[in-house]
């Protein structure tokens, strides 16, 4: 079987916060900090109310390489730099690009925008045997 | 106050987790954009979801052998050390000010159901920079055969208050 992966490939996924998302991906990992599920919480913390755990924007991110890749047991290597919160409502585009395979190592570089054009993430990159 | 750097080498852990099948389904869903239930919300899976990371026929016949966790399923025990470490009473650090900057996984192996595993943290460095304060701990797991699973670097950033 058997996708074939080229350099210079894209892909692109798309994922809505929706207002229990933070509450989900905290059932989910485990992560219940209350500026993730409590607005006052939110408030106080000078977020302006509930944000999106980093690591569940982090995860889409790994969801648009392994959606493009068809398996999620290829992924080798995630790397991000969180550069800006996600609030409830936030609609996240995930753009990916294949940037190197060598060695049965593929490299995509992952570029995450909220509707606004803000960088959620920087630098995210992504390794998957291939 | 910047925390002392004399932390550079303490250790955390380890602690020890088992892997769970519905736990690995639940984080599944919750990231595909479902509820992370097998009860209240049904076992319907959210759309496009790949089969191996919730089927335990579709695992069968996978290369894997069984349903797999998801990449970053690893953050449910992978960051206890970095729990233990952030909320650690030595370096007095205020929750509110503080977020996650950087995280990177270096994944060696997949995670199977019924997997033990042990994860031991370590505080790689400690510095302050642009009125913030920096804390990075690295983990290592290791399932119940010795083989490194995944490795982790975690960034925590403190904003000054």
């Amino acid at each position: 079987m058997g996708k074939t992966y080229f350099v210079g490939d894209t892909f692109t996924h798309v994922r809505e916060c929706d207002r229990y998302r933070p509450t989900y991906y905290a059932a989910a990992s485990g992560d219940f900090n209350p500026i993730h599920i409590d607005p006052d919480a939110g408030m106080a913390a000078g977020l302006g109310g509930p944000i999106l755990h980093g690591l569940c924007t982090m995860a889409w991110a790994v969801e648009a390489a392994t959606n493009y890749l068809g398996d999620p047991g290829r992924v080798t290597k995630v790397r991000v730099r969180f550069s800006r919160p996600v609030a409830i409502d936030d609609t996240i585009t995930y753009t990916g690009k294949v940037t190197a395979i060598e060695g049965g190592k593929l490299t995509a570089e992952i570029a995450a925008k909220n509707q606004k054009g803000d960088d959620v993430l920087k630098g995210a990159v992504i390794e998957a045997r291939v | 106050m910047p925390i002392d750097r004399k932390y550079i080498g303490k250790t955390y852990g380890p602690t020890v987790y088992t892997a769970g099948l519905e736990k690995m389904r639940e984080f599944a869903f919750a990231v595909a954009g479902g509820v992370p239930s097998m009860g209240f919300s049904g076992s319907t899976p959210p759309a496009d979801l790949n089969p191996v990371l919730y089927d335990t026929a579709a695992g069968a016949q996978s290369t894997y052998g069984s349903v797999i966790a998801f990449p970053t399923f690893c953050v449910t025990f992978a960051i206890a050390p970095f729990a233990m470490a952030v909320a650690d009473p030595e370096f007095n650090i205020n929750l509110l000010m503080l977020v996650h900057g950087e995280q990177e996984f270096e994944i060696l192996d997949v995670i199977h159901p019924g997997d033990v595993l042990t994860t031991l943290g370590t505080v790689k460095d400690i510095f302050e920079k642009a009125a913030k304060d920096f804390l990075i701990v690295t983990t290592e797991t290791k399932n119940q055969h010795g083989n490194v699973v995944v490795r982790g670097t975690w960034t925590a950033v403190i904003r000054h208050g």
